[in-house]
This record gives C-alpha cells, sequence and structure tokens, in this order.
C-alpha cells in the first residue's frame, strides 16, 4: 500500500492556479468577461519554438567543460543562428549524442541571462550595474595594474584564479596574459584530482589510463568511488557492453547511486576507509597465493615490504571491522577479482577528495598490480590521462615584460597543465598559493597582499570552501575583475565583469583526461552582444596597456581565435593522432593512434627504477611513506557526515542556472537516511537547516536508505536567484597528496561533517 | 500488422539521464515550463530506490489516442503510413480537452501560444530518414525507436507498473524492466 | 497537466446548469394535463436562454484562440465535446423559440428532454479515463443535481404560489441526493487506486468541498426544512457553494499523470 503524505498531496495542489485559468478566472467573472480580446492582456514572451526543416550549415564543436566524456558536437546553424547540437557519430565514444547539459547548449549560447557588455558594479554585491564600453573597462584595469606595480615595484599584488570552467586549450591564454604583464600571484593546484594523480605517478611514473573503449574485454570491473551514470555517461554503455560480455561489476561507494543500481553488485563501503577495504583484498588475495607472482616479480619493486605490511598490519577482521564490509565478502570479491582475467578498477575522484586519498589510490593501484593487471587490455587501474594534451600551450607562453620583478626562489608546478618543469635557480618567478585555500591565502599573504583578483573560467563563490571565510578574503581586495557568461555567485562580488564567448563563438581545439579522441571547435556564430574569448580580452588589455605605459605588456595587441588554434598543433601531437594537419579535424574528431588500449602495456614505468613501485623513494621524499600503506581518514567534528558530490544535471556551478534545467530540477536537497531523520523529527519534504562549524544551509529534505544512516548528502551546484550554496559547510582541509605535480595539495571535499535540524 | 512506430524504454539500461528529455528541448526550444518528453522516476514502491530507475515518457501515439479522440477541432491525425499522432498547430483552438484528457499527460498547453502541443515523433527528421531526437540522444540506446508490426523483444511489456494501463488507448510504447543489483551493506548494529 | 481552477469551465457549467434546471423544474411544474402556462413563462424562458447564452460566451474564455471557436463542432464522430457545442447551441435555439413563440408543452418538453441529454453530454466530457475517480456516471450526477438544486431554488422566484411546495419538495430531495452524493463520492474514493485515493484525500482537505457540503448543501436544506419556504435568498447562497463545489470539481480531482512511477 502506498503512502500519501501530506506532503504529497499538498505538492499535488501546490500549482492550483495556471497563469492561463487564473487571468481566463479574473476575466470570467469580471466585467471584461465579454471581451475575451482582453486575454491579450497577458504579460510574457510567446515562445514559437521551430521544428527541423534540413538545410542546415553544420560545424564542428567540441564540449570544453571539465566532463570525462568531452564529446564531439556537431553544431547546426541556419541564417547565423545555432539551431540545435548533436553528438559527432564519427566518435565512437560520443556515439552521436550528447548529455543533458549538452543539449541545453542553445539555451546558454541564446540565454537572456547573458552578461551582454562589460559591466561596473557600483558597490560589490548591491546589482546595480553600470555599463561599460570596452575601452572604459580595459582603461579602468590597466590604470590599476600599473597602480599595482607603482606602488609595489612587481606585479605579486594580482593574482588569478583559473581553473577549469573552459578547457579549450586557447584558455590557457589567460595565464598567458598574467605572464604577458609580469610576475605575478597564481593559486595553483586543482581541487579535482592531484591526490591521485600524485599517487599514479608515484607507483608509475605518469598518470596513465586504459582506453575506456575497452572496457568491454574486462572480466570484471570495480567502479570505486566514482559515479560514471552521472558524470561520464557515454562510458555507462562499455559497462553494459562488458556486462553483456559475461563480466561482473561491482560498485563500491559509500552512498547507492545511480550506478550501484546497473551494477551486478553493490558494496556500501564506509565514507574514507576505501584504502581498508583494499587491503583487506589485498591480504586475501596474498594468503591465498591468487596474486601475479610472474609479474610482481619482474616488473615492481618493494612487494616483498608490502607483503611483509600486510602480514604484520592488515587482516580482513581489521579491513572489515574500518569499512563496514563484511569479512566473508572482502573475502569472495578479492578472490573474484585475482582469477578475472582482466580485471580493472575505475578509481573515481571522489574516492580520493580525503585526508587520505592519494594513500588510498596508491593501495588500489597495489591491488590492480598485484594481480597482473596493469597494462593489460581491458585491465589498468583507470584514473585519467594527460597523454592527448600535448599541445604547444602556445597561448600560455607569454614572457614577462623586461625588468618585471617578482618572487625570489624557485617556483613549482602552477596547476597540473604546467608542462614546463620545475625551475631551479630562477632570479624571478610568479608567486604560487594554494588555489584549495583560496580564502585563507588572501588572508594571510603579504608583502604585497593580494591587491587585485582576475578570475577566468572560475566561479570562486559558488566552487570555492568556506564561503564565509572567501567573503572575509574579498574585503581585502581592492579590485576583482571576473570574465563570465552570467552573473553568477561570484560576479555578485566582482568589480567589473566581462562577457565571455561560448566556445561556439570562437574557435579552439579539446582534448580528454579519459578517452583518446581529439576534437576541433570550430566558429559556428558570431559572438554575441559584445562577448570576446578570453584571448582577444587579453589583448584588447595589452593595446591599453602599452598605449598607457608602452612595454607594459607583451601580450599581441590583435589575435584570431582561429590562427592561435592552428598555433596549439605540434608533430608530436599531430603523429600521436595520425593527422598531417589540424584541418583535417574539420571533418570530423579524431582518435590517437595507440599501441595498445592499455598504458604500460611492455611493462616499462617511468618512475626512477623503471618498474611499478610498491616502495616509492619520491614519495616518501614528498613527505609520505615511501611503502603503500593504510593511512587514517579524518577525525569526525561534527555528528554527520557530509557529501557533496556532483548533480547530473550540472557541471559543477554550469547550467543549472538555464531555464531548460530548471524544468527537469528545480531546487537542491538535503537526503538523509530515514532512521536519522526520524531521530530529529523530520520528514520527507520538510525544511531543514545542515549547519556546522563552518556555517549552514537551508532547504528541503528528502528521505532515502541509499544514503548511509551516519551521512548527509547534497549535490553542489549553482541555482539561479537561490542563495543555496554548499560550501557554507565545507571547509578548506587539504587531502595528503598533490603538491608533487600540481603545485598544492588537494582538498578533502568529503571528509566534511554537519548535523542538521527541522528549520 | 500495419506499421506503427512507437518507442522501446528499456529501464534496465536506462540511467535517468535526461538527455532525451533534454535533447527534444534542444530541437524544438519549447516555452519554459512547456516539456514534451518527461523523464519520470519510479516511486520506491515499483523500484526500491530513491529515484534509481525511470520511465522516459512523451507520447505513446496510441493505437486510440485519447487526444485526438476529445478533440472538437479535429487538430489531430494519426498518419497512415506509421501510425504517428500528429497535432497540428493551425488547427487548434487551444481548449486543452486533450491536456485533460490523455491518462499520460502527453499534450501540454503553451502558455504562450495558447495551444496544446505535443511530442510529434519528431516527423520531419522521420520523413528525411533521421531518428527522432530523442532517441539519437540517448547515451546508453536505453531509448529506441521500434515499429509495432515488426518489433520481437520477449521481455518487453506494455504496461509495466508505474504505467496507466489504458487499454482501450492501446499505447504503443514498450518497456523492459530495471533491476536490482545485489546489495551488501554493513550489518545493522 | 497543472491543476487549475478552470473558473470559465466553472462558470459555464453552473450558470448553463442553472439554465437547464429552470427548463426541467418548469416542466414538471406544469406537468398536469390541465396546467396552463404561467404567467411569467415568457419572462422565465427568455431568462434561461439569457442565461445559457451568457454561459456560452463565458465558455470563450476558456478558449486559447476564441475567435476560432466555430471549429469546435467539427470532430462528431468521436468526440463529446463537439456534441457538447452543437447540442448546447441548439438548446439555445430552442429556450429562445420556447420563450419567442409562445410557452407551448410541445417545446417545453422537447427542451426540458434537450437538456437533460445536454446534461447527459456534458458529463460525458467531463470523465475522460484521465481522471479514475470520476470517469464514471458521477460527473453526469453532480451535474444533475446542481442542475435541479439551482433550478428549483431559482424557480421560486417565478414560480406561482401554489407550486411552491412542489418546489420545496423537488429542492430537499435534490440537496439529499446532493449531500448523498457529495459525502459519500470521496469516501468511495479513499477505497480505490493511488489517484482515486488522492483525489479523495484532496477533496476533504479542501475547505472549498466543506464550503459546498456546508453552505451549499446542509444549510440551505436545513433553512427550508424548517422554514418550509424557499427564501429569496437561498439561490444566491446555493450558487455560492455551487462555485465553491464545481472549483473543487476541477481543481482537485487528480489526473493521472501526477503518478507516473507509481503503483497504480
Amino acid at each position: 500500500m502506498s503512502k500519501i503524505t501530506k506532503q504529497e498531496i499538498e505538492r499535488i495542489l501546490e500549482n492550483p492556479v495556471s497563469r492561463r485559468s487564473f487571468l481566463g478566472g479574473l476575466l470570467a467573472t469580471g466585467a471584461l468577461v465579454v471581451l475575451p480580446g482582453c486575454r491579450l492582456l497577458r504579460p510574457g514572451t510567446v515562445d514559437m519554438g521551430q521544428v527541423w526543416e534540413g538545410g542546415y550549415q553544420t560545424f564542428r564543436n567540441a564540449c570544453s567543460r571539465n566532463c570525462y566524456d568531452t564529446c564531439s558536437i556537431v553544431s547546426y546553424v541556419k541564417n547565423g543562428v545555432l539551431k540545435f547540437v548533436e553528438g559527432a557519430p564519427e566518435s565512437s565514444f560520443t556515439a552521436g549524442g550528447l548529455c543533458v547539459k549538452g543539449n541545453s547548449y542553445v539555451r546558454r549560447v541564446y540565454s537572456p541571462d547573458r552578461i551582454k557588455y562589460p559591466m561596473e558594479q557600483q558597490g560589490r554585491g548591491t546589482g546595480k550595474w553600470k555599463r561599460l564600453s570596452w575601452d572604459e573597462a580595459m582603461d579602468k584595469i590597466a590604470r590599476k595594474i600599473l597602480e599595482i606595480k607603482a606602488r609595489d615595484g612587481s606585479l605579486l599584488g594580482l593574482a588569478l584564479s583559473k581553473y577549469s570552467g573552459s578547457f579549450g586549450i586557447t584558455h590557457y591564454g589567460v595565464e598567458g596574459m598574467m605572464s604577458s604583464l609580469g610576475y605575478t600571484t597564481r593559486l595553483v593546484g586543482t581541487p579535482c584530482w592531484p591526490a591521485g594523480m600524485d599517487a599514479q605517478n608515484f607507483d608509475m611514473g605518469n598518470m596513465l589510463c586504459n582506453d575506456p573503449e575497452d572496457l568491454p574485454l574486462a572480466r570484471y570491473v570495480i567502479v570505486w568511488g566514482a559515479n560514471p551514470a552521472w558524470c561520464s555517461v557515454h562510458s555507462m554503455k562499455f559497462l553494459y557492453a562488458a556486462q553483456e560480455a559475461g563480466a561482473k561489476l561491482v560498485v563500491v561507494d559509500p552512498v547507492f547511486t545511480q550506478t550501484a543500481a546497473k551494477a551486478d553488485e553493490y558494496v556500501q563501503v564506509r565514507t574514507g576507509e576505501d584504502g581498508a577495504l583494499a587491503l583487506g583484498m589485498c591480504r586475501h588475495i596474498l594468503d591465498r597465493g591468487l596474486y601475479d607472482k610472474e609479474w610482481v616479480a619482474a616488473h615492481s619493486i618493494g612487494f616483498d615490504e608490502f607483503a611483509a605490511y600486510l602480514r604484520e598490519h592488515v587482516t580482513i577482521d581489521w579491513a572489515a571491522q574500518k569499512s563496514g564490509v563484511p569479512a566473508s565478502h572482502i573475502a569472495a570479491i578479492a578472490e573474484e577479482f585475482a582469477q578475472a582475467r582482466p580485471a580493472t578498477i575505475w578509481i573515481g575522484y571522489g574516492m580520493q577528495r580525503h585526508v587520505n586519498g592519494g594513500a588510498s589510490v596508491r593501495i588500489l593501484d597495489a591491488l590492480v598490480a598485484m594481480t597482473g593487471n596493469i597494462g593489460k587490455p581491458g585491465g589498468g587501474a583507470r584514473y585519467a590521462q594527460m597523454q592527448t594534451w600535448g599541445f604547444n600551450y602556445h597561448a600560455k607562453n607569454q614572457k614577462q615584460p623586461e625588468g618585471s620583478k617578482g618572487w625570489i626562489g624557485a617556483s613549482g608546478p602552477k596547476g597540473e597543465f604546467d608542462f614546463s618543469g620545475v625551475k631551479e635557480n630562477v632570479k624571478y618567478a610568479d608567486r604560487t598559493i594554494n588555489i584549495n585555500k583560496t580564502a585563507q591565502e588572501i588572508l594571510d599573504t603579504k608583502d604585497p597582499q593580494v591587491r587585485m583578483l582576475w578570475v577566468a573560467c572560475k566561479n570562486i563563490l559558488s566552487q570555492d570552501f568556506d564561503r564565509p571565510k572567501m567573503l572575509k578574503a574579498f574585503n581585502k581586495l581592492e579590485m576583482v575583475v571576473v570574465a563570465d557568461q552570467f552573473f553568477n555567485q561570484t560576479v555578485e562580488q566582482a568589480d567589473i565583469v566581462l562577457p565571455v564567448t561560448t566556445f561556439f563563438e570562437e574557435w579552439n581545439i579539446n582534448a580528454s583526461y579519459w578517452h583518446y579522441w581529439l576534437s576541433l571547435n570550430e566558429q559556428a556564430v558570431k559572438p554575441l552582444h559584445e562577448a570576446k574569448s578570453d584571448i582577444e580580452i587579453a589583448a584588447a588589455l595589452s593595446k591599453r596597456m602599452n598605449e598607457l605605459a608602452p612595454g607594459s605588456c607583451t601580450f599581441p595587441t590583435t589575435v584570431d581565435t582561429k590562427d592561435w588554434t592552428a598555433q596549439e598543433f605540434n608533430k608530436k601531437e599531430l603523429d600521436l593522432f595520425g593527422i598531417s594537419s589540424w584541418e583535417e579535424l574539420r571533418k570530423g574528431p579524431v582518435k590517437a593512434k595507440l599501441t595498445s588500449s592499455a598504458p604500460w602495456s611492455d611493462g616499462v614505468f617511468a618512475t626512477p627504477s623503471k618498474k611499478y613501485e610498491f616502495h616509492s623513494d619520491l614519495c616518501a621524499k614528498n613527505g609520505h611513506d615511501a611503502l603503500v600503506m593504510y593511512k587514517e581518514g579524518r577525525p569526525a567534528y561534527d555528528k554527520l557526515r557530509l557529501l557533496t558530490p556532483h548533480s547530473k544535471f550540472a557541471i559543477n556551478s554550469q547550467f543549472q542556472n538555464l531555464d531548460w534545467m530548471a524544468d527537469f530540477n528545480s531546487e537542491p536537497y538535503v537526503y538523509i537516511h530515514p532512521r536519522t531523520a526520524a531521530l530529529r523529527g523530520i520528514g520527507h519534504g520538510d525544511a531543514v537547516r545542515v549547519f556546522n562549524k563552518v556555517g549552514e544551509v537551508r532547504l528541503a529534505a528528502q528521505l532515502t536508505a541509499d544514503v548511509p544512516p551516519d551521512t548527509l548528502l547534497m549535490y553542489e551546484g549553482w541555482y539561479k536567484g537561490l542563495a543555496f550554496n554548499c560550501q557554507n559547510l565545507v571547509d578548506d582541509v587539504s587531502s595528503d597528496m598533490g603538491s608533487f605535480k600540481t603545485g598544492a595539495p588537494g582538498v578533502a571535499i568529503h571528509d566534511q561533517f554537519a548535523d542538521v535540524v527541522r528549520a | 500488422m500495419k506499421k506503427q512506430l512507437g518507442f522501446y524504454v528499456d529501464a534496465k539500461r536506462c540511467i535517468g539521464c535526461f538527455a532525451c528529455a533534454m535533447a527534444c528541448k534542444n530541437q524544438y526550444h519549447q516555452a519554459s515550463g512547456v516539456v514534451w518528453r518527461q523523464v519520470y522516476p519510479l516511486k520506491e514502491e515499483v523500484y526500491p530506490h530513491h529515484e534509481r530507475a525511470f520511465y522516459s515518457l512523451s507520447c505513446n501515439h496510441c493505437e486510440h489516442p485519447a487526444c485526438m479522440e476529445v478533440c472538437p477541432a479535429a487538430a489531430y491525425t494519426k498518419r497512415e503510413q506509421d501510425g504517428v499522432v500528429v497535432h497540428h498547430q493551425e488547427k487548434c483552438i487551444g481548449c486543452a480537452n486533450c491536456v485533460r484528457s490523455c491518462p499520460y499527460g502527453a499534450p501540454r498547453f503553451n502558455p504562450g501560444t495558447e495551444r496544446a502541443e505535443k511530442c510529434n515523433l519528431c516527423w520531419q527528421r522521420l520523413d528525411a530518414g533521421l531518428d527522432p531526437a530523442c532517441v539519437k540522444s540517448c547515451p546508453t540506446n536505453a531509448l529506441r525507436l521500434i515499429n509495432l508490426a515488426t518489433f520481437n523483444e520477449p521481455n518487453a511489456v506494455q504496461f509495466p507498473p508505474g504505467f496507466p494501463h489504458m487499454s482501450r488507448l492501446n499505447p504503443s510504447t514498450r518497456f523492459r524492466q530495471a533491476e536490482l543489483p545485489k546489495i551488501i551493506k554493513p550489518e545493522d548494529k | 497537466m497543472i491543476p487549475s481552477m478552470e473558473l470559465p469551465l466553472v462558470f459555464f457549467t453552473l450558470l448553463s446548469q442553472l439554465a437547464i434546471g429552470l427548463t426541467l423544474l418548469y416542466a414538471l411544474r406544469t406537468a398536469g394535463p390541465s396546467v396552463q402556462p404561467e404567467a411569467s413563462a415568457k419572462t422565465q424562458w427568455f431568462v434561461s436562454a439569457g442565461i445559457l447564452a451568457f454561459s456560452l460566451i463565458v465558455s470563450l474564455t476558456h478558449l486559447g484562440h476564441p475567435l476560432l471557436a466555430p471549429r469546435a463542432v467539427l470532430n462528431l464522430s468521436t468526440a463529446w465535446l463537439s456534441w457538447e457545442i452543437l447540442i448546447f447551441i441548439l438548446l439555445f435555439a430552442l429556450m429562445a423559440a420556447t420563450a419567442y413563440l409562445g410557452v407551448t408543452r410541445r417545446f417545453v418538453w422537447l427542451t426540458a428532454a434537450t437538456g437533460f441529454i445536454a446534461l447527459f453530454v456534458q458529463g460525458m466530457v467531463y470523465s475522460p479515463s484521465s481522471f479514475p475517480a470520476i470517469h464514471n456516471v458521477l460527473p453526469f450526477a453532480f451535474f444533475l443535481v446542481t442542475a435541479v438544486i439551482l433550478g428549483a431554488s431559482t424557480s421560486a422566484w417565478f414560480a406561482p404560489q401554489d407550486t411552491q411546495p412542489l418546489l420545496r419538495w423537488i429542492l430537499v430531495g435534490a440537496l439529499s441526493a446532493g449531500l448523498l452524493l457529495f459525502l459519500v463520492a470521496p469516501c468511495v474514493w479513499l477505497s480505490g487506486g493511488t489517484v482515486m485515493r488522492l483525489t479523495g484525500l484532496a477533496y476533504l482537505a479542501s475547505p472549498l468541498y466543506w464550503a459546498h457540503i456546508v453552505l451549499g448543501l446542509a444549510v440551505p436544506m436545513a433553512v427550508v426544512v424548517v422554514s418550509r419556504r424557499i427564501p429569496s435568498w437561498l439561490p444566491i447562497l446555493l450558487l455560492a457553494g455551487a462555485l465553491c463545489g464545481r472549483v473543487v470539481f476541477y481543481l482537485d480531482t487528480i489526473h493521472t499523470g501526477v503518478n507516473i512511477g507509481g503503483l497504480q
């Protein structure tokens, strides 16, 4: 028998009066009843929509979002207007279809909410925006930059916060713009994947993953702390193909995700105890002698040490007690995994957003390695790859003006896309501060302090951690310039906003960090309103800078996005994809010519020893344990755990703000286990307050046993017009690893705690 | 049997990603609030998890469509060649009787044009040899276009739980039901 | 489908049912073999015709494109709604003819019969399978009871003294039937399928529903029984109550679309 709650009835009746019938009713009862024509007094625009007509001009585009799938797009244009989009049929990964976000692109391009021209806010947070011409905007910005230079003798007071809002390669021209002005302060690191990246680099010497299209070759797949059904929908067909070919799909996750619902088996693991579970499996595999003795002997170092560690410190019972997974089951999946040929683990980025994230990835890597699954098609410790990103980074590599002064001392990598290598013995460098502690760094940094912040391809106030602290940090900033498309929560606190193009309005080139396709991004329509690409903004700024102070900026004063896209290609990259010219990409996306779908197939690693390193001295040099081993998680500082993973309706703070998306998903919720809710008198649909030492969030609750009883779950993102922001609950505690490859440790986004009460 | 096109909704493969729903918006640019294809989560009494199984539904292109039957202005026709039920905007007087009468809620009222509208199975695309927009976009091939005259899927059902059972209308949509994994959770203390 | 008060339909159905009720009650009052047309017969029939005409004009405001209204009779082969338009236009013609040409017995009974059939057709229009609670004879029953209640009470304004007791009996009878119908139906719905049950709960939780029951049925019945007359203000209260009840009919009758994904 179904439960019909009061809330359900209220929800059904909550919109009893459609605008049409209300006005109709008013008219029916009023004096105007005999004049049907008065219905034309109705407000609002009439949307006539469109139908498929044929005769379109098509263009090649590439989704530039931070997403595994990085889809190849075909755009259909008529009379210079983008009509609709589809996935490119040539890519066997995109396979002709986009996701819910990709399919909303037309609305994004023509959204009435798009920022049309440069604007200056008359007081941060007031919403009083004054239109500026580009000349006026560039003038104000240039003068501020010159003022900082005069005051401090350097541009270290100018900081850049940029990440993955757009991955079209020429957007690294923003970093280039900063370099072309002088030595500046850079927020470096990444909130996304650095702990795992470091871990894979310590273990194997590089972060490389099997071609996801080889998943059907697997006989056992563990999707561990990842949710491709929401975050990599195009990968699902390969997982299904594996199942249809007889593979067993196991999902390990604290939450019963959408991917878990499609698995053969779902294993609920205690948040942050993935390492313990995997170690339990390793120990059992060792005991039963089911590991690949030949492979381990020939291609690894430190296994004996690891085996000794397992025997001394790990038992299945210990693993069961830590992870919450019954011991008998740990033994069962361990045996199944070890005996499948091949077996693979998809290591999720969520899995490593913990204080022990890097350590956990090393353990998962070890599990795959000891069972002989590294270097096998259908096998592998799949995390990510940047092999297909071998561009010139021409847009990025600009020179500082003569005589620029900056930070003295060695400079580490400026994020994971800095392939320039660690520079020792350089006279001046950019000052680097941790992007994952942006608020604290702005507050603490001195000599000089951060005076001016340029934000591009990032939405700090929606996505960065400890929002209350961030608002305090913004008070220290003298000028905030944001390049963006919508009046989001960062723009709300900006002084000047500059409208940027969508990728349909510029040329670019995109690779994926998961699959092996390369997609050209042609300009399909002219830039809307007064929008400019990031490199065009840099050119405009350079022009004004040099007018005010000749030689103060080396960035070219005119750019062409097509030309700059072409300049990103080199022979090595073209050879990888088996093409002789980038123009061939105009016919469609192209896949890398891999000798094997599996990296490390020759058993030669990029580590100092050239072997897989269960014991890594490099890891120890970076401040961690040399041997792969268990690391404790973060102790709880509040009653319940808080998880804030990704929504399927958005890429971080993008797309949810569109009205088309609101048609399918209109408000955020916190998901609570029914027992936990009952203890607090919270019913399904009730308004609640989630709170902790950082701040609080008010929203409605939904009850489900798909979250563990000790956990609150809410999806991060930005809803237009709502104050909702889960960063009011997330602090900026670091994950263990990340500094080695990205210049700063990652952030333990999923090691947060909170409590909840009825509001 | 005459050619009758319809949708095959494979709830086993469907991940509820809404790509199909948005692909329709992408193709037709319906007004805000007007949705031709909705992805309905199955309630926990049907699939025992919160919003983890779905039926993606637009119009069922029934054999005896309620909309066509009740429309006073004869604004609906059913195509001879493939059974697609088409709504003709120019004939519509905006009485919304179809909106009220379709048990599946397929026709939607557009407050801007003051007319009903619904999924027309992308007949313009069909006539050009293309797949419907939603079918083309589905990343898992969970939504397919089928011809009931030749469709032969032994596990397919017409009225799975959660789908209103209206035999008289004889909807052309067919379903495969979602499945459940084995679930390993900590023993409750 | 977004639930809506559908006020144009509320007024159209109520006012047309009032007009039909007036003709039905006139026919019943003047049923005896030797009964003469009433003194104010012509006026009454013009009033009925006028109310019906007004209700049809109000119904136009329901349409997105009122100027295309003539298209509404194009689907007589399958659409009850096309028949509804046709029969109401015919009904208006008959009422007007009866008023204009003389209130003869033949015209009276022809019009009354047509009115009765019109109620049936109207009932069929508003009982599609998409509303499980009313996919049955209930809409017709609701409409018939409403027509008699409004017709009997409003007739009392015009009817001669000697027919008032008959009107009172009919009114009390109809109010009793109405109370039974409107109280029992939601209760029966509670033991039906999901959507039917939701409808029952929605009705019983609605203040407008109770306003209809109390002010539109129970109190009027008490007034008529105790005072043994139909006060001249009673039709106003009855219309107000009926209005509440009709809004509930359109707003709170739950559509199957609400439960897609749930057990039927």
